[in-house]
């Protein structure tokens, strides 16, 4: 009788071992989720501000067609991408792209003195320091995640729950970032 | 250990201390019933959960109101608030944080509001002229981290729960002493002694409690700091560059100053130290040398002799 009783015991902890494990996986994956509408949020925001920069300078600088043309192609490139890793390299391209057309306006004293154009100078900082802080969120959420779907217990059963690893928004030139280890002096 | 280990520590710490103070809280109210009244008891545990409630309600304006943060205009100081806002994407806040300005010479900065979604921070002007763009945005990711980390939260409660404390042991234990002896049924003179060591205990044990909560948090505020803009020296040249500047807040109102980046009453608690052998025990912050070293040693560098001597932010902000 006893032992029926420590059985039961036994099988209430794990279910509920279980539960919590699972609760916490599925929070992971929604903290990661969150991450990335975070980033997809500034990438849109960015994407919606190229059209009128090159409108800006093409007001001044007309015959620059193959600066437009990569441009627009970048940012095009950047709105089809599917993954996070895909979304990073068009993103490193459409920054380069732009960093050209910046090279392009340095010779056009007016359109670099206009007020548009250095509101949207401004914004286009702004929007790039965003994205990386909402990288840095995403991809300290994705490795908590990542360790604990690839860690015991949950290793064995993560994939048949439908638990997939998730990939870092980081270009595929990138380095992993670095980790960050911290004692109190006390 | 890494950042995530000691987050996760340091919130069974606080969950620990927060029990501690439901359990104090029902030693002391044991400790009237048995020495004075059942009901008694009962009607201060009744009494201090209402105040508790009451107190949690009005402690944002509480907070602002003492720390004299006034809000700004919707397009006052907009790179300051981009700065918010950057470094609260990183930390993956719902909500950006409102900035509030305290008009005071003494850099410092403080964060208050019980959920993320109301909270805000608080900056002096002194600390708008002191610190350059970097070292000002680690000043930001560390009150940002008391927000993520619930520590607003928590110390609001903690300040609440030492007040509720101290409130009812000192109702105890003046009706003990002048009257409150006729209504006891027996027991003798231990349990009024038992009760009275209790009762002078108790308001003690829980400032204790106060400061080692807030205590802790600062160092996990500073590695959260050091986390979120992936910048360690960031973080320890603010604070060596507040442990160089001498002005002390005007307004420094101990009753808020766990919640100051650096203590904003220091330089009155040094003073008092002569006196009061155990008054590091009652610090809210720790030493800002200590905080420093606990930095060096995670992120694997020393602070220079010399602090760069960068424009301070207020420059780009256009403060006079």
């Amino acid at each position: 009788m006893l032992w029926l009783w420590i059985l039961v015991g036994l099988v209430v902890l794990v279910v509920l071992l279980g539960v919590l494990g699972y609760n916490r996986l599925v929070r992971l994956r929604n903290e990661a989720d969150t991450g990335w509408s975070n980033i997809d949020v500034q990438l849109q925001r960015r994407a919606d501000l190229i059209p009128n920069l090159v409108e800006a300078v093409r007001g001044y600088a007309a015959h620059e067609r193959g600066v437009f043309e990569e441009v627009t192609n970048a940012r095009a490139a950047l709105q089809r991408a599917g993954t996070p890793g895909q979304a990073a390299d068009a993103n490193d391209v459409l920054t380069t792209a732009i960093g050209r057309l910046f090279a392009v306006a340095e010779a056009y004293p007016e359109l670099k003195a206009s007020e548009n154009f250095l509101r949207l100078q401004d914004d286009l900082t702004d929007t790039e320091d965003k994205i990386s802080a909402a990288r840095r969120y995403y991809n300290s959420t994705v490795m908590h995640y990542n360790t604990a779907i690839q860690s015991l217990p949950w290793v064995v059963v993560a994939k048949a729950l439908g638990f997939r690893a998730k990939e870092f928004f980081s270009a595929s030139g990138d380095t992993a970032p670095p980790e960050v280890t911290f004692t109190p002096a006390t | 250990m890494t950042l995530q280990e000691q987050i996760r520590r340091n919130r069974l710490r606080s969950t620990i201390v927060v029990f501690g103070f439901v359990l104090l809280l029902g030693v002391v109210a044991g400790l009237i019933g048995v020495a004075l009244d059942l009901r008694l008891g009962i009607v201060a545990l009744l009494g201090a959960a209402l105040y508790a409630i009451f107190a949690m309600i009005s402690s944002r304006r509480m907070v602002a109101s003492m720390t004299r943060a006034q809000q700004l205009g919707p397009d006052e100081l907009r790179p300051l608030r981009r700065l918010v806002e950057n470094v609260s994407i990183a930390a993956g806040l719902p909500a950006t944080p409102d900035v509030r300005l305290v008009d005071d010479a003494a850099p410092n900065a403080f964060a208050a509001g019980i959920r993320p979604r109301t909270s805000y921070i608080g900056v002096t002007t002194g600390l708008l002229r002191a610190m350059p763009k970097r070292e000002l945005e680690a000043v930001l990711a560390h009150e940002i981290s008391h927000i993520r980390n619930r520590d607003t939260y928590l110390m609001t409660m903690a300040t609440v729960f030492a007040g509720v404390i101290a409130l009812i042991a000192d109702i105890g234990f003046r009706m003990l002493l002048f009257g409150g002896g006729r209504s006891r049924r027996g027991g003798g003179a231990l349990v009024a002694i038992l009760a009275v060591v209790g009762l002078v205990l108790a308001p003690y044990a829980a400032l204790l409690l106060r400061m080692s909560l807030s205590r802790r948090r600062e160092f996990l505020a500073d590695a959260g700091s050091a986390e979120l803009l992936n910048d360690p020296e960031a973080m320890g040249l603010a604070l060596r560059r507040l442990q160089l500047d001498t002005t002390t807040i005007a307004y420094a109102d101990t009753s808020v100053a766990h919640l100051w980046v650096e203590s904003p009453t220091s330089r009155v608690e040094s003073e008092r130290r002569g006196v009061l052998a155990l008054s590091s025990w009652f610090d809210t912050h720790p030493p800002l040398e200590q905080r420093i070293a606990a930095l060096e040693e995670s992120g694997g560098f020393r602070l220079p002799e010399r602090l760069p001597a960068d424009a301070p932010f207020s420059v780009e902000l256009g403060l006079a």
